[in-house]
């Protein structure tokens, strides 16, 4: 079949590149690509600006009954809509990668993550973090830590294998063990689930 | 995150703003001015009515609707008769990836410049007919790559968790014991570490 | 989970207070029983149900006991591992529940918060917990703040994010189970108005939409 339609030039394509990076690194944020966003801001203004000019034309055009401007500030009014759209879904997204950061790092993330967060993510990750944690005191009497116990339980104790070495350890009765690359250990579950999660244990599953 | 959202797009979704890119043959029944930047074969500054182009769903949409339309939308050829067809013969024999990435979110849009309803139809039927095989795939333990690639998106995401359910499954019976992971994003971070050091 | 054996030591009875004098007694199994098929509703139910605190904060309480128990017990009675991990189940269960509850509040946060907000205005009870209503409102300030500050320097923008409201596909389809006869269930509404009979503890695959005033009056079990 031969095309008869050929592809309509790559215009206002830098916003789908944001999400296209996001859709490439699924379980990790990819640094914040603040470059290519403010190209997008300006792709953005630059569209507004044009169409708020065109719209005062077409004003005085249709006094006249010329209305022949509309289809390009609709087209143009798409593309806004449609950067609009990429703009917010790609800070949406790594907000809510950053959400689950604080479930699995917990307050504090590693330096090196810390850099692919821009200044307002950074900000609104310490605002997240404290209402997580205000919210986890206010449950019960005691409050709660909902980050832990992610998995139903089998045995009090578990079977853990160290993956680094993380040095000494005091345990919740305050005995003390020392975690060493590769040692193996048979330990009460609850004291392993953070460290698990951390990456410092591997769950040994006979 | 744990939770189990059903297929609903959201105006957030990754995979809703994929899908909607995708192109759909459109004639254009007016002058647009000063948009000729949008034709890749003219240099002219306004484009002409007449023109033929390829343009991206989210563009037609505003384009094809209202009182008098500036586009007139063709169907996609993977979703006129002739493809149909071929759906309608054996459609769990099809590469579907190979049609379009996105061949029912896409087509679902597709079926609103289809006033016959074809569309809908054999979207229908080749998600159903498509589906028992889906699953029997998800069910074994060895996988196919060859089958896998034929599936579009939706179906892989589908494939994806029928699979890491089953393999929990059969994790269960054998241990009855849920191991403790390490987070996936700590995991993650690790392994691009240890590519970093390397 | 189904042999929840509490310890019988610690209370065998414990108390609600519903009204000053109406009180409904009510055991530990109940009380377990009541949190895992709450627990089992949240997880399936494409929404966010009616909070169930009395009951999560009467669990929290005996298990707040019962550690204080186990911390004191022998490490040589051979009880105490039986016990703590019966403990370490209760807390999963509860933990799961709340973080479920969470989560759907984060996803679903401009949606919940609007029903809520209607619940507040019409004087009827809440879905949310205080504490989670509290958190909500938080979670809509950060992330509300943080489009703001992205957003502001289109000042001319023609679009609002504000009216992208993410919701639950209450359509979709769920595990069923009746807890009672229940006489008429509308399935497809609008379109025929059929309806079924369902009897007590069959199972079924139904919308959620058909079973959602169900399953919040506790006919209908998620499964």
């Amino acid at each position: 079949m031969a095309l008869r339609y050929s592809n309509c030039r790559n215009v206002w394509r830098k916003a789908l590149e944001l999400i296209k990076e996001l859709d490439r690194c699924t379980g990790t944020l990819p640094p914040y690509n603040s470059d290519l966003v403010s190209e997008v801001n300006n792709e953005i203004k630059h569209l507004i600006e044009s169409n708020l000019e065109d719209a005062r034309l077409d004003e005085e055009n249709r006094s006249s009954g010329d209305v022949s401007l509309l289809p390009t500030i609709i087209c143009r009014h798409s593309a806004i809509a449609r950067n609009f759209r990429c703009l917010l879904a790609y800070h949406y997204n790594r907000l809510r990668c950053i959400r689950t950061m604080r479930w699995e790092f917990g307050g504090i993330l590693p330096p090196d993550i810390k850099e692919n967060l821009s200044q307002l993510e950074l900000e609104w990750f310490s605002k997240y973090s404290n209402s997580l944690a205000q919210y986890m005191r206010s449950v019960g009497e005691e409050g709660i830590n909902l980050t832990v116990n992610l998995k139903p339980p089998k045995s009090v104790h578990i079977e853990v294998r160290c993956l680094v070495d993380y040095g000494k350890y005091e345990m919740n009765n305050g005995t003390i063990v020392f975690l060493k690359k590769n040692t193996r250990h048979f330990l009460p579950r609850l004291e392993c689930e953070e460290l698990i999660r951390q990456g410092v244990f591997e769950h040994v599953v006979s | 995150m744990s939770l189990q959202l059903s297929y609903s797009p959201n105006y957030f979704s990754i995979d809703d703003i994929l899908a909607t890119q995708e192109r759909i043959p459109c004639k254009f029944s007016v002058n647009v001015p000063k948009l000729g930047i949008l034709n890749p074969s003219s240099d002219e500054k306004d484009l002409k009515a007449g023109t033929e182009l390829e343009l991206p769903l989210w563009l037609v949409q505003g384009l094809s609707t209202g009182r008098q339309p500036a586009v007139v939308p063709e169907l996609p050829n993977v979703y006129k008769e002739g493809y149909r067809e071929i759906l309608k013969a054996d459609a769990c024999a099809v590469d579907l990836h190979k049609f379009n990435l996105y061949y029912y979110e896409f087509g679902s849009y597709v079926r609103n410049f289809d006033r016959k309803n074809n569309v809908a139809d054999i979207l229908l039927h080749t998600f159903t007919t498509r589906f028992r095989h889906l699953m029997d795939l998800a069910d074994n333990t060895f996988q196919d790559p060859n089958s896998i690639q034929k599936l579009d998106m939706l179906e892989r995401k589908l494939f994806k968790e029928a699979n890491e359910a089953k393999i929990k499954m059969n994790a269960w019976l054998k241990n009855s014991e849920a191991p403790i992971e390490t987070a996936a994003m700590v995991m993650n971070h690790r392994k691009r570490k240890r590519v970093n050091v390397e | 989970m189904n042999n929840m054996d509490i310890d019988h030591d610690l209370n065998n009875l414990l108390e609600i207070e519903e009204d000053e004098e109406d009180e409904i007694l009510l055991s530990p199994a109940t009380l377990v029983k009541i949190i895992e098929e709450a627990w089992l509703n949240e997880k399936f139910s494409p929404e966010i149900l009616p909070n169930k605190q009395e009951y999560v904060d009467l669990l929290l309480g005996q298990l707040a006991a019962m550690d204080d128990n186990l911390e004191n017990a022998s490490d040589r009675d051979i009880k105490k591992g039986v016990h703590q991990l019966e403990v370490d189940r209760l807390k999963f269960l509860v933990c799961s529940y709340l973080r479920t509850r969470l989560e759907k509040i984060e996803t679903y946060i401009e949606h919940i918060l609007k029903q809520e907000n209607e619940r507040i205005e019409k004087g009827e009870e809440m879905y949310l917990t205080d504490a989670e209503f509290n958190f909500a409102n938080n979670f809509k300030e950060g992330v509300d703040k943080h489009f703001d500050n992205l957003m502001g320097i289109h000042p001319t923008m023609p679009i609002s994010w504000k009216n992208q409201i993410v919701q639950p596909n209450i359509n979709s389809f769920v595990f069923a189970k009746s807890k009672a006869d229940i006489e008429s269930i509308l399935i497809d509404e609008g379109n025929d108005d059929e309806t079924v009979y369902v009897n007590k503890d069959s199972q079924i695959i139904i919308s959620y939409n058909s079973v959602s005033n169900l399953v919040k009056n506790g006919d209908v079990q998620l499964i």
